[in-house]
């Protein structure tokens, strides 16, 4: 376990320098510059600029800079917020992010956990049919057309709840709904899945002719065991949450992570650009990471030292 | 004993009127594999309806943009923000089509003759044309990513699995890393680097995308590799070349066709997400997504046009799921539970 554990964290270190690389290269290669008014800014102002920033030097010594700062928490300044550092923006706008993303995914897990269990236990009904033609549909449906969608119909024509902003609670319902629905989705199949494998297992046979309640046939033995494997899906879906907030956070002009990400993508901000990339990577990551650790520690029969 | 008194003797026994042969032999029509599993998904009544509807859609795309004069870029402010009129369904007024906005019939205020099945948008410009050839767009786009998606992978995965030993062994330690890399951050910085535009998002997804293939491709290979007949065929002298295109492909063939079909709804949705975020197509071309984008932008005083090819994507997405659950249940029915 612990070589195993070791090993992971050597592949978490290589792919993230790969990314740090990757993202330093990109902004390297860009077209464009994050200057404005270019074509007012004589040459020599130009090269002034260049060189206060610092990108006058060769690329190599540019980037070991760059890695040298990063390792010491500095990912140097916003240009386009006059060189505020983008750890204090980004650690400024990532509680709006994290609040709407945790609420998203407890939201989603409670109800895709409820909807695949009783899919699981009613197996062949309406019901069962019902819920997975909505995880269909909720799979499917992108979430920034159902969130356009439900702007208009509940923020424009209907004006049952505010149609944009991050204040009190009722402003967090939409951008909430449209996230958690891909959440509610893919729990709900994979927990339904895992239901009708675990409801057929000789330990639920032996439950039931031992006259223990359904109830606590159903929570206690079925749920329980099912769970465990929903825990991988934890990975993708935190993805999966991250590419929806960036549109989510624009359509309701959410002052987070994701809107201020795709402003810098637009302004050329390449410190703020780079900042964000690393911050997602480190995320997604350290996510796939514990989800790999955890699923190991908690099903014992998973061998981790030896499978792939 | 009762049973005692009555002896089994050997006249009790009488030969049946027919030989091992004939009650041995099969009646029914054997089937191939594929047979069957065609067979399985014609069953699969949402797979078929979906299948049905996937193909309208491909058709219209198709056709869709020829069936009216207007081309996708044939501006003209006069007929600006028309709302979708379609003579017939005009009048049933709770369908959009009765070319009403606000309870004012904007074809009479503004004397267009002709009817925009989809309205127009601030320019215009005609939107049924516009969304089946943005339909087409995405489709493409899709299809062709996955198609480099299906040959990188099976390639990848196909030596990893079948040569075995260092070669896998190299080939998966680069897997692990790039697999750890999360597609969205490369595929938006991939597009900031090339370009946003048809080549550079097919580009951005593909180099990322090939990997899930690789992995199952490798998975399965592997399998079959250890299998009798594989060995057998071995010993026979088979060259790589025929074990692999003869046993290994072959018997992979399902699970890369599953895999491909849930690969497509993912690119279309990417190129939707790059598009609405100002990322992928760019005017004068249209896709799905930069047209929900571009109708985004107007939705409160006209969400006609944003909803149709809102409604487009939706339904394409959920028609290539559906199937791709049905022809994963019909390849392999163990799956299905």
């Amino acid at each position: 376990m612990a070589r195993y554990i070791a090993k992971r964290i050597v592949y978490m270190i290589i792919t993230f320098l790969v990314v740090i690389t990757f993202t330093f290269l990109t902004m390297k290669l860009m077209p464009g510059t994050p200057f404005k008014n270019q074509n007012r800014i004589s040459p020599e102002q130009l090269a002034q600029l260049k060189h206060y920033y610092g990108l006058d030097q060769p690329v190599p010594i540019q980037y070991l800079h760059y890695i040298g700062n990063a390792l010491h928490g500095d990912l140097g300044g916003s240009f386009q917020f006059g060189m505020r550092p983008v750890t204090t923006i980004l650690a400024e706008k990532a509680p709006v992010s994290f609040d709407l993303g945790f609420e998203a995914v407890i939201i989603g897990a409670i109800f895709g956990i409820l909807l695949g269990v009783i899919a699981g236990l009613r197996r062949g009904t309406i019901l069962d049919y019902g819920t997975m033609f909505i995880s269909v549909l909720g799979i499917s449906i992108p979430s920034f057309v159902l969130a356009v969608f439900m702007q208009y119909f509940f923020g424009v024509k209907w004006q049952l709840l505010p149609l944009a902003y991050w204040k009190g609670p009722e402003y967090h319902i939409m951008p909430v709904i449209a996230l958690a629905v891909g959440v509610v989705a893919n729990v709900a199949r994979f927990m339904r899945t895992e239901m009708v494998e675990v409801v057929n297992q000789d330990y639920i046979t032996t439950a039931r002719a031992k006259g223990i309640s359904s109830f606590n046939v159903i929570f206690k033995h079925s749920v329980r065991n099912a769970l465990i494997p929903v825990i991988t899906i934890l990975g993708p879906l935190t993805a999966a949450i991250v590419t929806g907030s960036l549109v989510i956070e624009n359509i309701f002009a959410i002052p987070g992570i994701g809107s201020q990400f795709v402003d810098s993508i637009v302004t050329n901000d390449y410190p703020m650009i780079m900042g964000t990339t690393e911050l997602y990577s480190a995320l997604l990551i350290i996510m796939i990471f514990i989800v790999d650790i955890l699923y190991g520690v908690i099903d014992p029969r998973i061998r981790l030292a030896g499978g792939e | 004993m009762a049973l005692s008194n009555n002896e089994i003797t050997k006249e009790m026994f009488e030969p049946v009127a027919m030989s091992s042969s004939e009650s041995e032999a099969i009646v029914g029509k054997s089937t191939s594999f594929w047979k069957d599993s065609f067979q399985r998904l014609l069953r699969n009544k949402g797979a078929v309806i979906s299948a049905i509807i996937l193909l309208l859609i491909v058709l219209m795309a198709l056709i869709g943009p020829t069936m009216n004069k207007y081309g996708i870029d044939d501006q003209d402010v006069v007929r600006q923000n028309l709302p979708a009129k379609i003579p017939g369904l005009d009048k049933i007024h709770w369908l959009p089509f009765d070319g009403v906005e606000n309870n004012v019939d904007l074809y009479q205020t503004q004397h267009a003759k002709d009817n925009f099945w989809f309205g127009t948008d601030d320019l215009g410009r005609d939107l049924w044309t516009r969304t089946w050839k943005g339909t087409q767009v995405s489709l493409f786009i899709a299809v062709v990513a996955a198609a480099i998606d299906l040959l990188i992978g099976v390639a990848y995965g196909g030596i990893s699995a079948y040569f075995g030993g260092k070669v896998d062994n190299v080939l998966q330690r680069i897997v692990e890393v790039i697999i750890g890399i999360p597609n969205l951050v490369i595929i938006i910085l991939m597009i900031l680097i090339l370009q946003p535009g048809l080549v550079s998002i097919i580009v951005a997804m593909v180099i990322t995308g090939w990997v899930t293939m690789s992995r199952i491709v490798r998975a399965q290979m592997l399998k079959l590799k250890s299998e009798e007949y594989v060995l057998a065929s071995r010993t026979l002298g088979a060259s790589h070349s025929r074990i692999i295109s003869r046993h290994l492909l072959p018997n992979t063939l399902g699970q890369i066709i599953i895999n491909t079909m849930f690969t497509i709804p993912s690119a279309i949705f990417f190129e939707a997400f790059l598009s609405f975020i100002g990322l992928g197509i760019k005017d004068p071309v249209a896709s799905l997504g930069s047209l929900i984008n571009r109708g985004y932008g107007v939705m409160q005083i006209h969400p006609y046009q944003v909803i149709f090819p809102g409604i487009v994507i939706s339904l394409l997405l959920i028609c290539f799921n559906i199937l791709g659950d049905g022809l994963r249940d019909a390849f392999d029915p163990k799956l299905r539970q």
